[in-house]
């Protein structure tokens, strides 16, 4: 349920956790973000930051410029003075990411999976069965046959919890056991009903269904995408991903690895739910892609 | 002018940190990162003319042998590591010349974990988001965005002031580290203690929290009696997991301790931002030093204290933090 008023809880002397409700829902989400964009428009002096996630914020502050009453109090106003969540826009920028789907990364490393971990069934193969799929092929439309909204980031630096935001897209899948110690950065998993593409060489634990060359975290502040920033993503944000083959797969590899990639993406794309909420009583349930 | 310091050995893991440390970059993952023991480590700084802020390094249970170039002010603060210069014992909590061409060397803390350097101008690694602290485990920050490494080369920040050596922290102004491996640790609660009953909350705060080696930056893992939770932990929807610890994904404040399972973690300065588990309790910042100053198999009983309590004593600790507290 989404709460008639956010729950303000203490995490010692400068932070605070808004529960905004306590299930996973996208219009909850929706609503975590528009409060960050309102508490952030409005320039409270004291709050430090904010770390929104599925349907909650934790506030960091400077208690000696801001009390936990004063605070909680602040949040509160403009959690009620925030209206109609129908007429929240939200900036909401769309970042194209090029995958190569069922490819030669995503077999290597699970190759090396089976062989020093744990025999497993091949995971497009896994999720083309779980998912009552016909083939790999449609498990690409799928997966590339949707926006995906940025819901929460953290786990690890830079790695984004992506929902479908076309309800046919949604896949299921489960997790690995054991996990993996090692998923090569770039790769696409998918667990649970989240997709993501893993920022670093890291252990990790999604099924994984292709790999992408275009990094989402650069250490190195190597790519203009990258100048003020070690991630791409932001929450709020939006990812769409689009099938490409080998040749366009070397390619946007080379002008990674030279520092000449220019990341693509729609900065002035904005999000409405109420064009959204519209948007989905016009689908065809029924219908796959 | 700068300094060339030569590091001869690391230590087990030395690292340049600053002071805050990190901030904005949270909701993408980035921790705080910055001093453990911010008490020692803005003592240090101020003792040789630095600003509080300024770049320095924390030693973690074994301290680096260096070797200055040229002339340089330093004070060490926090843990006791036998450091030596040139073999002979440096003091702690005082600012001291080290003068071109000697050699600094530390060993095993004996007293306390961590040990912090600050070095006259500060260090100078480039600025990162905002900070020069280093966030190891993503290599972001400080030098070359890990731990120091044997014969990498530090550079100090040009310092205005005239030489400050001879300035000492007063005894009353610097943290009593526990000598029996002991340490009563204030604590706050919240934000999940409703998810941990009555029963839970009492076995909590009497018993004695035992720290687990495999503690560091990221977390504190604690080892101590089963807890039991509340009706709210046990009867919940499927998004918020199996165990009663789970919870739907949320942020974690740094400070706080996640309950995994049945191991309380204390996420301390480079711990993950988010994750789906509880978190009961919350560890005050004014409480930081004594975390970083105790050892693995050192002993925790928790005290419970308010919100406004928490925050007396980060005013308290701020106030100590200045240059009155030098003589």
């Amino acid at each position: 349920m989404i709460y008639d008023e956010p729950k303000i809880l203490p995490g010692g002397d400068r932070f605070i956790e808004m529960e905004l409700g306590n299930e996973l829902n996208f219009d909850l989400n929706f609503l975590v973000h528009a409060l960050c964009s309102k508490i952030r428009e409005a320039n409270i002096s004291g709050i430090i930051e904010l770390l929104p996630n599925m349907a909650s914020i934790v506030v960091s502050y400077e208690p000696d410029k801001i009390s936990f009453d004063d605070l909680k109090k602040v949040v509160l106003e403009h959690y009620h003075q925030m209206g109609s969540l129908e007429d929240v826009e939200l900036l909401s920028p769309i970042y194209y990411i090029p995958v190569l789907y069922c490819d030669h990364v995503t077999k290597a490393c699970w190759e090396d999976y089976c062989e020093k971990i744990n025999k497993k069934e091949y995971d497009p193969d896994l999720m083309v069965r779980l998912n009552k799929l016909e083939n790999y092929a449609q498990l690409e439309r799928i997966h590339s046959g949707t926006e995906y909204w940025v819901a929460a980031l953290g786990f690890y630096p830079g790695l984004a919890s992506l929902i479908a935001l076309d309800p046919r897209c949604r896949l299921t899948a489960p997790k690995y056991n054991p996990p993996r110690t090692w998923t090569p950065k770039g790769t696409v998993g998918y667990g649970g009903s989240v997709t993501c593409v893993y920022p670093a060489n890291t252990p990790g634990g999604y099924q994984i269904i292709g790999h992408t060359p275009v990094p989402v975290c650069d250490m190195e502040q190597r790519l203009a995408a990258f100048k003020d920033d070690l991630a791409l993503l932001r929450p709020g944000d939006r990812v769409r991903f689009f099938p490409v083959g080998r040749e366009e797969y070397d390619y946007v590899e080379n002008r990674v690895k030279d520092g000449s990639y220019v990341h693509n993406v729609s900065n002035y794309a904005k999000f409405s739910i109420r064009e959204y909420h519209k948007w989905l009583s016009t689908l065809d349930m029924k219908e796959r892609f | 002018m700068t300094v060339k310091i030569e590091v001869l050995k690391p230590g087990l893991e030395t690292a340049v940190q600053d002071f805050p440390g990190r901030f904005g970059f949270w909701e993408q993952g980035f921790p705080p990162s910055g001093p453990f023991d911010m008490w020692s480590f803005r003592l240090a700084n101020l003792l040789v003319g630095n600003k509080e802020t300024a770049a320095g390094l924390e030693c973690q249970f074994m301290g680096p042998t260096l070797f200055f170039t040229e002339d340089c002010v330093v004070a060490m603060c926090g843990a006791d590591m036998n450091s030596k210069i040139d073999g002979e014992s440096m003091p702690m909590w005082k600012s001291i010349l080290v003068k071109g061409g000697q050699e600094l060397t530390c060993g095993f803390a004996t007293k306390g974990a961590r040990a912090y350097l600050a070095v006259s101008g500060g260090i100078d690694v480039p600025d990162v988001l905002g900070s020069r602290s280093t966030f190891h485990m993503a290599g972001v920050g400080g030098l070359e965005g890990h731990a120091l490494k044997a014969n990498q080369i530090i550079k100090t920040g040009i310092s205005n002031e005239a030489p400050m050596q001879g300035r000492q922290v007063r005894q009353s102004c610097r943290p009593s580290i526990s000598t029996d491996g002991r340490w009563e640790i204030e604590i706050v609660l919240g934000p999940n203690d409703d998810w941990i009953d009555k029963a839970g909350i009492k076995i909590f705060f009497d018993s004695e929290w035992k720290l687990q080696s495999r503690s560091n930056r990221t977390g504190y893992r604690l080892e101590g009696p089963d807890l039991t939770f509340a009706e709210k932990a046990i009867n919940k929807g499927p998004e918020h997991g199996e165990h009663p610890s789970n919870i739907l994904d949320h942020g974690y404040p740094v400070g706080s301790v996640n309950l995994c399972g049945q191991t309380p973690i204390i996420l301390v300065n480079d711990a993950p931002s988010a994750g789906g588990f509880i978190n009961p309790f919350t560890v005050p910042s004014a409480a930081f030093w004594k975390l970083a100053q105790s050892k693995p198999n050192d002993l925790f009983k928790f005290r419970c204290i308010s919100v406004e309590e928490a925050q007396k004593l980060r005013r308290d600790l701020d106030s100590v933090c200045n240059e009155g507290s030098i003589e």
